[in-house]
This record gives structure tokens, sequence and C-alpha cells, in this order.
């Protein structure tokens, strides 16, 4: 403890009496430091240092921000920041309030200079030195130019992703119609054939497109590309036709495979059997294979 | 971004019309607000301190440029240097430990002088602030109504009016007022922004620099003289940081404590609450063991080493195999 006086023992003595002071170990208190604020200095300061130049010289403005338009709309208007207090940890707002406060003083000083004939617009062929090199504008663009890019790009792969994902859908719905449809095909047959229902409707629906597939199919599987593959199997394969070999030679004379007799009389008759029944049942044992297939 | 091309020969023609503009708008009066700025640092700066002068040499046609001081010197030294100089402000840059950078405006001669901590400093060169303006333009400057308020504010806003406003008429500037500086006051800091004017209706883009200003305190002479007024919110770096590792330590210290009661808690003897009766049913003492006394020393045992040869049967044989004398 530091040492202490008499007379302050004694006023401890007759505080604790009262009971204004507690039991226990009373510290003094510090006196916290005062920052120096010398009002009557400043002001002394300030009048003597004030410079009384006109407006002209200085070009100074002191004013609140202009208002923030789309806050308004919005009705997001802060009550805070119209008084005055900016969060300064809140970026966004804060360097809008700078600028809205910029903008304020621009409105009002523009006017001013137009009156005093200051010119604030730099007509075109005034060619004079920037604050910033060409150069540097040429990368600032490079790199303004460069983000706008990236977000394109992200745009675009976001969108295809998006397609992809449609489409993927679409065609996962397709195949599920499709099996539907099958299986609603295979349980009418099967009622059919317990039969549950003596009606054949639902093979209308479905036979000529099963057949005409099944037909149309076997077809093209005789003719279509096997033709053509065993001509070009027969010129360009190997132990086919090649270029210098002879024709028109004994065995070539002898073959008489490629002889149709009633072409040559004239008595086949050009193939019209197309008229024919179309649906052409097949018969018990062949429809017997094919259940037994399926 | 730039109507305007920096051309490096410059045509006859172009002559002409640029005297004639210069003719026009700047001769057309006497520079009379004879304001010089004085614009140096100390030693030990680094590059963004170094690039925050050059920028500020740049918006301010009626600056100069000096040799850095030497920081044995006294402070009262720059007067002089100003002097020498023939200029009536200072703005000195003062850096300190390779972190913290301060930075004194003062009027000259007589007149007062602030310190401020310069924090948040981001230069002409950052590719973010896309704006430009004229080289040597005569600002706007924008202050908080917070500027009236105060004493010391309104002070200060008459300093900075002095030292940034570009005189009317200087040889180096530029007629055009194509970009305003602001001085706004948050979280007790003066916060710097420069913009430029793009068109009339004041859409604004930032050209940079921008700083934070911490003032520390105000004097009334330059460099020196009695204290006017002093931040009571302010707080050095140095304070800062040690607060900020004392409240790390006394987290270790905490952390430190409540292990050592853990310790403790665990060793002490701990009170049985209910006894209860099996508790030594199965307490059966050993029998007491003749008292052996060794003689001799007793062997040392295998090294380390040796124990870890051990090999197992398996590990045996692969290694014999290995080495095919299997």
């Amino acid at each position: 403890l530091p040492s202490l006086s008499l007379s302050f023992l004694i006023q401890l003595q007759e505080a604790f009496s009262k009971g204004l002071l507690k039991p226990g170990l009373n510290v003094p208190l510090e006196e916290p430091k005062k920052a120096v604020n010398n009002i009557e200095g400043l002001k002394m300061c300030l009048a003597e240092f004030k410079k009384n130049l006109p407006w002209v010289e200085r070009l100074d403005l002191t004013n609140h921000p202009a208002v923030d338009v789309l806050a308004k709309i919005e009705g997001t208007l802060n009550k805070k920041q119209s008084s005055g207090e900016i969060d300064a940890e809140d970026d966004f707002q804060r360097e809008m309030y700078f600028y809205r406060q910029a903008q304020a003083t621009v409105l009002e000083a523009l006017p001013k200079l137009k009156k005093l004939q200051i010119p604030t617009k730099r007509p075109d062929d005034y060619f004079a030195e920037m604050a910033k090199t060409d150069q540097h504008m040429q990368k600032v663009r490079k790199k303004l130019m460069q983000k706008q890019m990236a977000i394109e790009k992200s745009e675009k792969a976001k969108k295809l992703r998006e397609q992809r994902k449609f489409g993927k859908k679409v065609q996962v719905e397709v195949l599920q119609k499709r099996q539907k449809a099958k299986k609603a095909m295979m349980t009418a047959v099967k009622k059919y054939q317990k039969g549950m229902t003596d009606k054949l409707d639902f093979l209308e629906g479905d036979q000529e497109g099963k057949k005409g597939s099944t037909a149309s199919k076997s077809q093209m599987s005789k003719k279509g590309p096997n033709a053509k593959r065993k001509y070009k199997d027969q010129k360009f394969g190997f132990g086919g036709k090649k270029k210098g070999s002879k024709w028109n030679t004994k065995e070539s004379f002898n073959d008489v495979s490629g002889f149709r007799a009633k072409t040559a009389h004239g008595k086949g008759g050009k193939k019209f059997n197309k008229g024919g029944k179309k649906n052409k049942r097949p018969g018990k044992e062949t429809r017997r294979k094919m259940k037994a297939r399926k | 971004l730039g109507k305007s091309q920096c051309r490096a020969a410059v045509t006859r023609v172009e002559i002409d019309v640029f005297f004639n503009f210069h003719v026009l708008f700047v001769f057309q009066g006497k520079w009379k607000n004879k304001e010089r700025v004085l614009v140096f640092s100390s030693r030990g700066i680094n590059f963004r301190t170094r690039h925050l002068m050059q920028d500020l040499k740049t918006m301010m046609p009626h600056s100069k440029a000096d040799t850095k001081m030497d920081r044995k010197d006294k402070l009262f030294v720059v007067n002089e240097v100003c002097e020498i100089k023939n200029c009536n402000k200072c703005i000195f840059f003062e850096a300190k430990k390779n972190m913290d950078l301060y930075m004194w405006v003062s009027n000259v001669p007589h007149g007062p002088s602030a310190k401020f901590l310069v924090q948040n400093v981001h230069t002409l060169a950052e590719l973010k602030m896309t704006g430009n303006c004229l080289k040597g333009s005569r600002p706007l400057l924008s202050f908080d109504p917070k500027f009236d308020k105060e004493p010391h504010y309104a002070l200060l806003k008459e300093l900075f009016t002095q030292t940034f406003s570009t005189p009317q008429y200087h040889p180096k500037s530029q007629p055009f007022v194509d970009h305003v500086l602001t001085f706004t006051i948050a979280d007790k800091r003066i916060w710097f922004r420069n913009y430029q004017i793009i068109e009339e209706d004041a859409s604004l883009v930032e050209i940079g620099p921008r700083f934070v200003l911490n003032l520390i305190k105000i004097f009334q002479g330059s460099f020196g003289g009695p204290t006017l007024y002093e931040n009571p919110h302010f707080q050095s770096p140095n304070m800062c940081r040690r607060l900020m590792r004392m409240e790390k330590a006394a987290r270790q210290k905490e952390r430190q404590m409540v292990k050592e009661i853990r310790l403790e808690k665990r060793k002490e003897v701990k009170e049985v609450l209910t006894e209860d009766v099996t508790d030594d049913v199965f307490v059966t003492p050993a029998e007491e063991k003749p008292k052996e006394v060794e003689h001799e020393a007793p062997r040392p045992s295998k090294s380390k080493k040796k124990k870890k040869l051990k090999l197992t049967e398996l590990k045996k044989r692969t290694l014999l195999k290995r080495k095919g004398l299997r």
C-alpha cells in the first residue's frame, strides 16, 4: 500500500464506521489518464491559421451523402446511415457511403463551377498527360475483359450442365414409358391367354407395329447389307477377283449358276406379290416355337 | 477509360492546340495563392509507402520532393528543410519497425501540425481502381459534416483544404476539374478516397490512392510545440500487438492451469461415500517373502539393437531364400 497520511487514515475510519466502506481490501482507484483537449487553444489556432480565400481557390464542400435511390426503392433505407453513423466493417455499405458523399459534392459543385466558367469536361482534342499511363490503363482493361470472360464461361458451363441434366431426365422418361408400354402389353397378352379377357384389341395397336418391324427386319437382314457386302467382298476381299485376272475363261463360260430359266424364257413374270396377305399368321408350330423362344 | 492518348511525338499542330488552350484557360489569370507542399519521408519505408508518396506527388502539382531524411535528426530539422525548399506545407512519412507508417501534415513556419497513423494503403497502380484523371488537374474536396462539429476536426479540415487543394492558375496544373477527393469520418478514423467524374450526372469511378488516417495528436507548432489535442481512442500499434500477445498468453496459461487442476484431482484421495461390506472379501494379502540381498551386480541386459534382430521363422526363411541359400 502507498504511504497513507494520518488524515487520510482518520477519514477512512470515519467512512468505515458510517458504513460507506465495505470490509476487505480497498484499493484507491487511479484516475484514468485524461486526453488533452484544449478546445480554446484549437479555436484560437484555427482562427489564426485560417486563410480567407475565395471558394474558387479552395473548391471544398461539406455535405451529407446523396440519398441512396436504390435503397429507397427497395425500402431498406437504413436509419442509422441517414443520421451519419457508418458501419465501418460492412465494406460495401461503407464504400457506397463515400461514393454518395462524393456524388452529392459533385452535384452541388458543378453548377457553381459553370457559373465561374471553370470547365469540367475535357474536349476530345485536348491531349495531355494523365495520372495513369496508357499502358496501365490497357492492363486494367485487359483485367476487366478477363473477368467478364470468366463470368461468361462459367455461365455457359452452368447452362450446359442444366441442359445435360434435362436431357438425361427426358431420356429416362422415354425409357420408362417404353418399359411401361411393354409391361402393359405383356399383361394384356397374358390376360388373354389365361382367358380373362376375350377382346383382342390390344393386339391391333401392337401387331402391326410388331409384324411390320419384324418382317422388314428380316428382309433387311437378308438382302440389304448382305448383297452389298457380298459384292464388295468379292471385288476387294481376300480371295476376291483382282484386277489383272482373266475373264471369259473356260470355267466362267461353263459356269451356268447365274442362269434363271423362267427369266430367260420370259415366263417368271415380275415380282408383285406384295399385295398378298399382310398379316399372314404363322402356323401352329411356328407360333409355338416363337412363344418358347420368348 | 481514357479518351486521351499520351503521344510520344507531339506534332506542331498539337503544340499549337495545346498552347492555345493553355493560354485560354491557364494564363488567363495570375497564380496568387502560393501554396507549396513538400512531400518526403524518412528512411526505412517499404515499396507501398514509396508508391503512395509518388501518387500524392502526381495528384498534387503544387508539391515538391526531397531526399529521405535520416532518422537520427530531430523532427524540427524538417522545418529547416521546408524553408530551404521554400515550401509552406509539409507531408512527412515516417516508417517504424518496417510495419507502422506515420504521416505528419503540417503548416510549416508557425502553424499547426498533426500526426496520423496510416492504415489500409492502396496505391494508384492497383488494377481494381479503374478511373483516370488528368495529371495535375484541380480536385474538388468533399468533407463529412462531422468535420464541422468538433473543433479539432474543424482545424484538420482547414489543414487538409489548404494542403490538398491545387491553387488556381498554378503553372503545372490543368484547368479542368475532373476528380474529387473525399474525406469521411467513420469508426473514429478519417477515410480518404479519390474519384473521377465521368459524366455531368455525377457518375464516378475510383482512381486511387486510398488510405485511412488515425489521428494521434495535434500540435500547436510545426513538428513540435504544445499539444492541442490528443485522440483518446488511439491505441499505438505496439499496444495492439502487445494486447494480442497477452491474450494468447492468457489463453495458454488458462489451458495449463486447467490441465494441472485435472491432474491434481486425479491424484487426491477420494472420499468413500458408501461403505460396501463386501469390498474386502477378496483381499488376501500375499505371503511374506524372505528378504533377498544381492551381493553381485545384475547382468547387463542385451542391447536394444540385438533385440530387434529376433526374427520370426517366416522372416528367416524369406531372408534365406532371397540370399539363395535354400
